[in-house]
């Protein structure tokens, strides 16, 4: 989606920057710009490390303009090195395709060097153990004070080299971080004129009299204000009225509901978050162009999307294999600064500062995410079918991504009022990516068959779940939809039959007469 | 100057000029300190009192209403969280991790209770002709202020906007007050009467004690206000009309509640007068505070520059003759709440609980929770 480091974007804007639920600050930018924007793949800033990182590593540490905000990260993902180590060309030429900045050589250099130095580490401890034994025993005290002098200098030694290590594990994690998810083989390489069409339905509504956007629709009708809202609270708020209040409810009632008859558990989710939980979802809260509100005086971040607290419901926990697939169906209000976000594709309702979402979120076996990765999108293209909509799903393309996304779908819908397809959903699949940073495992129930050494009843190692997030309803978009689709000569608006009894069994949005 | 002078004359004017000038700077800045100290003085100024306003604290606040009665129970009474956490409704553990202590998730049929509560109150509200908005809950600070709160206060209760003079409503009050921000409405407008559906966001910085278990004092929570703009006369008569309304609502969910008539220490700056309801909360084994109807008169209209034009010529300008306009005057204001849902859900949970565990959803809301008529223990 529209992201954090949007200067890229705005120079590329022929289409809609994408608004997914997910990765709206993650697009990663071009090698041959990355000098210019201060946003670079996934992180917008560099963490105040340069000297350190240049005494570690002989390549280059940074690559972007700005080292000076960074925050270090409070917190560490469990990524896997060794993996990257022996899939390095895999990983690397991921990072091309995605037009990622990760910098591969540089991961893989200290992660070489963390690993000597923790053998070191370990030697040296060895060493002051032995001493240690040693001065146990009876001793010459001219041999006690060697041993005396060998275990102070040992000590010393120690210190500074578990410093050097905490130094160089900080650095890595900075330096991995920035590694986008692998992704899935099917998906297209390329930018957004690469994506594939997965699937098209429906045609555009052929209309007989002048079409209205939705904002003379909702002004003729009553239904919008965003003048007052411009005195309040800025450009890009709104006031709700009237009928279109009632569609806001219907809306978020009908998709929740039809949403938990597929077996997926209701939730409301706070919108206040630490910043750490939006970083481990794969977020920047504080970068220059972030998406993200911050609270003034406090680690807290206002949520952009309701996957950001349901992906912290079991952080840092191991989740019973049984109670796998975790399914959660959550209504937020979400709120973004669309820090960034210039061009025509900001008008009325279609970019805001703050929407009611409904959002899908799923957390499985790493063998199911693909399964359930198509459950999601035909549960959205359901949906969207029911509402009568016009609509195509996209495959998207590497560029398109977003870092911590494997595959991603992306639905289009007609809107006949601005004249093109916009975007109203999109589904990813995260993989380990926010598992990883998140903290969450489960314990598969099959003892792994190479353990057989410590015997039966050995528990297996706990394995990392993958996450998915799709969205279910962007209340929004889909009123700019409903809006200009349903649109009829005398100005009035039909309501999808779905949504009457959510209504008060409202058919018709009818113009008032004053 | 601008006519025929003589050359010494001329100076002799140049001079005095320039003094007046000089001396003029100088008064106009003082003026401006003056004003400017003189608001701040004067918006602590608290609103006029009601004279049937009982004076003193909160023991002096008089009942007006009373309606039903503490439930008997035949078995042992659970109170919200104990409920919330056998019925798998609510999660403040996984909360206090993500976003710090007082948040919480709601779970399974909280959140069906939470959404048909929202949506009965509105529909309820709306045949009383009152209009159904949502609004913005991110605010410019002045707004906040104009209505009578204090964002940057030591123990302010208001969340801002890191980088930005922007805060996070308290309540949906602020940003429908500000609707009319600076503007003159046609009396034939009036009264104008709003329902907002907003979440809102509150520090509670300072607020310690007992109080503040569960549900009962959160950061976030979902409510559904109502505001009214009408001409000074009127405002009595809509403050009788907002608390009625409430009263009508909380009767028809069958609680057990009182209205008060708060004493004058506890009324607010902009509150006239006040009217809490108070429901019983068997949980917590006492009455707790689910709403609160305030009439405002023109204390917030004064800041927020909402104004009205008389419909009939004032006959003390007759000099100006026949057709001049009226001068406009300030709008009164009022606001009352619908709704505050996770209070409410305390009062439902604990007053409609069983034995065997479960809670009865009362009738009126079921419609609005796709029939739901019983939240029942899950086997697991």
């Amino acid at each position: 989606m529209g992201m954090g480091g949007t200067t890229l974007q705005t120079l590329k804007l022929a289409s809609i920057p994408s608004f997914s639920s997910s990765r709206f600050v993650f697009k990663p930018l071009p090698k041959t710009l990355t000098f210019l924007a201060s946003s670079r793949h996934g992180r917008t800033q560099r963490p105040p490390f340069p000297l350190l990182a240049r005494a570690l590593s002989a390549a280059p540490a940074v690559q972007t303009a700005s080292d000076e905000t960074a925050v270090k990260p409070q917190w560490k993902a469990a990524i896997d090195f060794k993996w990257i180590r022996e899939n390095k060309e895999a990983v690397a030429l991921n990072i091309e395709k995605r037009n990622s900045n990760a910098n591969l050589e540089t991961v893989l250099q200290l992660y070489d060097k963390m690993t000597h130095l923790q053998k070191e580490v370990e030697r040296l401890r060895g060493e002051r153990n032995v001493v240690a034994n040693k001065m146990k025993g009876k001793l010459e005290p001219a041999e006690r004070q060697r041993l005396i002098e060998e275990g102070k200098n040992l000590k010393e030694g120690l210190v500074t080299l578990e410093e050097d290590l905490l130094k160089l594990t900080d650095a890595l994690q900075q330096e991995a971080q920035c590694i986008p998810n692998m992704t899935h083989p099917d998906v297209p390489i390329g930018g957004e004129e690469s994506s594939v069409i997965r699937k098209m339905v429906g045609s555009p509504r052929k209309f007989s009299f002048p079409v209205k956007d939705h904002l003379q629709l909702g002004k003729e009708l009553d239904l919008l204000d965003f003048d007052a809202a411009a005195e309040v609270s800025g450009s890009k708020f709104y006031y709700l009225k009237n009928e279109a209040v009632m569609l806001e409810m219907g809306l978020i009632n009908w998709t929740l509901s039809e949403v938990m008859k597929k077996g997926f558990t209701p939730l409301t989710t706070p919108e206040i978050v630490r910043s750490s939980v939006v970083e481990k979802c794969g977020f920047q809260p504080r970068g220059a162009n972030t998406q993200v509100y911050s609270i003034e005086g406090s680690d807290q971040c206002l949520i952009g999307t309701a996957e950001i607290p349901v992906g912290g419901i079991h952080m840092d926990s191991i989740v019973a294999e049984s109670l796998l697939p975790l399914k959660y169906v959550a209504f937020s209000h979400c709120f973004r600064t669309e820090a960034g976000a210039a061009g025509t594709a900001t008008r009325g309702l279609y970019r805001v500062h703050q929407f009611s979402k409904v959002e899908m979120f799923v957390l499985c076996q790493s063998e199911e995410s693909e399964f359930y990765h198509e459950e999601l999108i035909k549960i959205e293209e359901d949906l969207f079918s029911s509402l009568g909509l016009h609509y195509k799903t996209l495959d998207m393309a590497s560029v398109d991504l977003g870092a911590p996304a494997y595959r991603k779908f992306d639905v289009e819908a007609w809107m006949p009022g601005l004249e093109r397809f916009g975007e109203i959903s999109s589904a990813s699949n995260c993989t380990d990516y926010q598992s990883r940073r998140l903290g969450i495992r489960y314990r598969p129930s099959e003892p792994s068959s190479t353990n057989s050494k410590k015997g039966k009843g050995s528990l297996p190692p706990p394995k990392f779940v993958h996450t998915l997030n799709a969205t279910a309803c962007a209340i929004p978009r889909m009123i700019v939809c409903l809006l200009e689709n349903y649109q009829q000569e005398d100005g009035s608006v039909i309501i999808p039959e779905p949504l009457r009894p959510f209504m008060g069994g409202l058919q018709i949005i009818a113009p008032k007469s004053r | 100057m601008k006519g025929k002078l003589e050359p010494a004359e001329r100076q002799r004017l140049i001079e005095e000029g320039k003094n007046l000038k000089e001396g003029l700077v100088t008064l106009e800045e003082d003026l401006l300190k003056l004003t400017d100290a003189l608001q701040q003085e004067a918006q602590c100024i608290p609103n006029m009192t009601h004279p049937d306003v009982p004076i003193g604290g909160e023991e002096s606040s008089v009942i007006r209403k009373m309606v039903g009665s503490p439930r008997k129970f035949s078995f042992p009474v659970k109170d919200h969280l104990q409920l919330g956490k056998e019925l798998d409704l609510l999660d403040f553990d996984a909360a206090a991790e993500v976003s710090g202590s007082k948040f919480y998730y709601l779970k399974n049929e909280a959140v069906m209770l939470e959404m048909g509560l929202i949506n009965w109150t509105l529909s309820e509200v709306m045949k009383k002709g009152f209009t159904p908005l949502t609004t913005p809950e991110i605010v410019r600070s002045s707004v906040v202020e104009k209505c009578g709160f204090q964002p940057r206060g030591a123990n302010t209760q208001v969340y801002s906007i890191e980088g930005s003079d922007q805060c996070l409503i308290g309540t949906a009050e602020i940003p429908v007050g500000g609707i009319h921000m600076d503007s003159i409405v046609a009396e034939s407008l009036l009264p104008l009467k709003y329902v907002a559906f907003s979440h809102c966001f509150r520090t509670e910085a300072g607020a310690a004690g007992t109080a503040t278990r569960g549900l009962y004092r959160v950061h976030q929570f979902s409510k559904v206000e109502m505001f009214v703009l009408c001409q000074s006369e009127e405002s009595e008569f809509y403050h009788e009309e907002l608390i009625k309304i409430e009263e009508d609502l909380f009767s028809s969910l069958g609680l057990h509640y009182k209205t008060l008539d708060m004493a004058s220490v506890d009324l607010g700056a902009p509150a006239y007068r006040k009217f809490d309801v108070e429901a019983w909360m068997p949980g917590l084994e006492r009455f707790g505070e689910i709403s609160s109807a305030s009439n405002c008169t023109d204390y917030q209209s004064r800041r927020l520059g909402i104004r009205y034009r008389p419909s009939e010529p004032s006959s003390t300008n007759s000099k100006k003759g026949k057709g001049s306009l009226p001068p406009p005057k300030f709008v009164h204001t009022l606001n009352a709440t619908a709704c505050a849902i996770p209070r409410m859900i305390v009062c439902l949970l604990e007053n409609y609980q069983q034995e065997d565990g479960s809670v009865i959803i009362p009738e009126p809301l079921r419609p609005f929770m796709g029939g739901l008529q019983i939240i029942a223990p899950k086997s697991r």
